[in-house]
């Protein structure tokens, strides 16, 4: 008889993270569509979302509403599961505004008849993914197989011919089996605090995707980190206040410092410009607040300049892109000249990429190397000449930027 | 071994044979306030708690699993469906325990008590849990509607019997004493009727989830701002700041990765909010990223993550 029962066999593999014990009514979990492979395994992907939503109703933490999900991924053009793992949690984060998300996806539907037998297997994968840190809360594999056959000893030879089919066509047996499947899978993570040791994993898991674009963060802060030394370091260039947008609160007067957000997915190995002199002095002090109240001085505001601005301007002639246009000047070798800079890189070919872009637009940009490989454009004589520039780069081509001294030669 | 597919006529003529055996049917539910105009749609819905018209000699209360599966089932559809404990608490303040007292209320009274467009009342008339012999039996027979506390009209209503059951036509012997041994578990041989029951609900009741879907609106946030600097670590009593600009009137919060959540954010203009967290001398956390969080009144919410800098503590135990 145990060989019998053994039949209806299951095979579920299945982990969880420490922190899914965390998650509290206070944190929303969204269920996204699942993916299926083929036209047949789309209503049993139905079922499953549907089965896995009315399960996890039941656990700790707070669940987006189907529709709200599906609305926002719509809104987002993100109509195929096929392509969910691809995207980053922390996309899904800021899209849904979920703290986990739910990828699913129906491996086999596979029902089967051979005269007097029949079986059915299903086969799900089950991922929960916290959109806050990229660790994977919930890992699950099942297999679920049942059968109708000689084997469950049919009560008469009408029973015998008849039970395998009505056990493969009749929509109620795949429900029941899918329904015991999703209630086995959610088990642990209805209480998490009821995994054993193996059922845990050993170390925290990061999401793939996650993983990748967390390591671009950290790169970028740690090429921001050596830029801000070397701004420090670097005694050729004073930066000037222009780069931040400034959020200006005309009654109150008040301002904070405000910057355009990277889009997740789209970092770029660029360190934009957004150094200060607020934070070249930063390096040194250890938490600097964000000044929320300052009084806005005369020097500060920058009057809008006209768009042509800069063809005024009696800036430097162009010279032949990626040579600094000072050496074909007669100014005094003493003197120092202004200069705009607009990217700071590592890499030279980064560098000379976006040279090229702005001399293909006509600026006479070039590329020189003090410790990193900065990208400037033109040499004046005149301060007020060089933040025009510096104005109409940062309108015209989105570009962050600030004045800085060279010297000339 | 030779597998092959299921011909159309034995599917066909094998899945009313199939039904038969299953003691399952389709819902009949009458639709009796037919809302295409999505304006009028019920938004929010409450599930109001079911009666039962006899106790059971089992000692479970299959009416409250009933419910709280039909709970489970529902949200998937695109109501506002208020949480069941919040329903409950509501009722209880409004002196409201007698659950078939409640379901006599009037509309207008249900609407000030609970505040939602429509509640979904359950009348279970009967309930059967057996076991003996070959033959095995759980079912539940209930009457359910949808009135809208507008109009106090009904919009939808049905009245059905969901068993599941085995003995003598059941195909396998094994097949009988797995029935027979699943049904034996009162509890769980309920839930399970009502989980078929609810499924069944919920292919007949209109969803209006296409109405709202371009209505859904995640509270903006437009920036955030810290004091976060690039591969800096942080010590005991540092303080990281946080500035974010967003849709006015809202709740703001922020949070540390997942270390960390829900630190107030207070609104100093409107659509400027600005916060902070001092840290503490046995905070560890390693790599972490900086999110704001703003919430709005139906408890959505939206997220934005700060990227220029990551939380690092110099206590960390990962560093």
């Amino acid at each position: 008889m145990a060989t019998l029962f053994s039949a209806c066999a299951s095979d579920l593999q299945t982990k969880v993270s420490g922190h899914l014990n965390s998650l509290s009514k206070h944190q929303t979990v969204a269920i996204l569509p699942v993916e299926a492979s083929d036209e047949g395994q789309m209503e049993m992907a139905k079922m499953f979302r549907q089965g896995l939503y009315a399960n996890l109703k039941q656990s700790k933490f707070n669940l987006l509403e189907k529709y709200i999900v599906d609305g926002l991924l719509k809104q987002n053009n993100l109509n195929d599961p096929a392509n969910f793992l691809k995207i980053n949690p922390m996309q899904f984060g800021e899209i849904l505004g979920a703290d986990a998300i739910v990828f699913s996806r129906i491996n086999k539907v596979e029902r089967s008849y051979f005269i007097v037998h029949s079986s059915i297997e299903l086969s799900v994968s089950v991922q929960m993914v916290d959109t806050r840190t990229g660790e994977i809360l919930w890992r699950a594999e099942q297999t679920e197989h049942d059968f109708s056959g000689i084997g469950k000893i049919p009560t008469g030879i009408t029973t015998a011919l008849f039970a395998p089919i009505e056990f493969v066509t009749n929509k109620f047996n795949l429900r029941k089996m899918t329904s015991k499947m999703i209630d086995k899978l959610t088990a642990l993570v209805k209480k998490p605090e009821n995994a054993k040791k193996e059922t845990q994993f050993e170390t925290t898991v990061i999401a793939k995707n996650a993983t990748t674009d967390l390591k671009k963060i950290e790169e970028l802060q740690q090429l921001k980190a050596e830029w801000n030394q070397a701004l420090a370091l670097d005694d050729e260039v004073r930066p000037e206040v222009l780069a931040p947008k400034e959020i200006q609160n005309e009654t109150l007067g008040q301002k904070i410092l405000s910057s355009s957000p990277a889009t997740i997915g789209k970092i770029q190995n660029a360190v934009p410009l957004k150094a200060t002199v607020r934070k070249v002095r930063a390096v040194e002090a250890e938490m600097v607040q964000i000044p929320t109240t300052p009084a806005i001085t005369k020097e500060e505001i920058i009057t809008p300049i006209p768009l042509n601005a800069y063809k005024t301007t009696p800036a430097i002639p162009i010279h032949k892109h990626g040579q600094p246009p000072g050496n074909n000047t007669n100014m005094s070798s003493t003197t120092p000249l202004y200069t705009v800079q607009v990217g700071a890189y590592k890499t030279l070919a980064y560098a000379q990429s976006l040279s090229k872009k702005l001399a293909k637009k006509g600026y006479n940009a070039f590329v020189i190397h003090n410790k990193i490989y900065k990208v400037q454009v033109e040499k004046f004589k005149n301060r007020q000449d060089a933040l025009k520039l510096a104005q109409l780069i940062q309108e015209k081509e989105k570009l962050k930027n600030f004045v800085a001294t060279v010297k000339p030669g | 071994m030779c597998h092959r597919r299921v011909s159309p006529f034995l599917k066909l003529s094998l899945v009313l044979l199939g039904f038969v055996l299953a003691g399952c049917g389709a819902v009949d539910l009458e639709i009796r306030q037919s809302n295409t105009n999505g304006s009028m749609q019920p938004r929010s819905v409450a599930i109001l708690p079911f009666t039962l018209a006899e106790p059971t000699p089992e000692g479970v209360s299959p009416h409250d699993l009933f419910r709280t599966c039909f709970y489970n089932y529902f949200s998937f559809l695109g109501y506002v469906d208020l949480p069941l404990d919040i329903i409950d608490q509501k009722l209880k303040q409004a002196g409201q325990t007698d659950n078939k007292k409640i379901l006599e209320l009037s509309p207008e009274k249900l609407r000030e008590i609970l505040g939602v467009d429509a509640v979904i009342r359950g009348r279970v008339l009967s309930v059967n849990n057996f076991t003996g012999g070959i033959y095995a039996e759980t079912s539940i027979k209930a009457k359910i509607d949808m009135l809208d506390l507008r109009t106090g009209d009904i919009i939808w209503e049905t009245e059905h019997k969901e068993s599941t059951h085995s003995g003598i036509l059941s195909p396998t012997i094994v097949g009988i004493i797995q029935d027979q041994m699943d049904n034996v578990k009162v509890h769980q041989a309920y839930f399970k009727t009502a989980e078929i029951f609810s499924i069944s609900m919920m292919k007949e009741i209109p969803d209006p989830a296409s109405n709202w879907t371009k209505e859904i609106h995640l509270p903006k946030i437009t920036s955030i701002e810290t004091n976060l600097k690039p591969s800096h670590k942080l010590k005991p009593n540092d303080r990281i700041y946080v500035n974010l600009k967003g849709d006015p009137g809202l709740t703001g919060s922020f949070g540390i990765g997942s270390w960390k959540s829900d630190i107030p954010l207070k609104e100093i203009v409107p659509g400027l909010y600005t916060g902070s967290y001092t840290i503490k001398a046995d905070d560890d956390v390693s790599s972490a990223l900086i999110v704001g969080t703003l919430k709005n009144k139906n408890g959505l919410t939206g997220k934005k993550f700060y990227k220029d800098g990551m939380v690092q503590f110099a206590s960390s135990s990962n560093n």
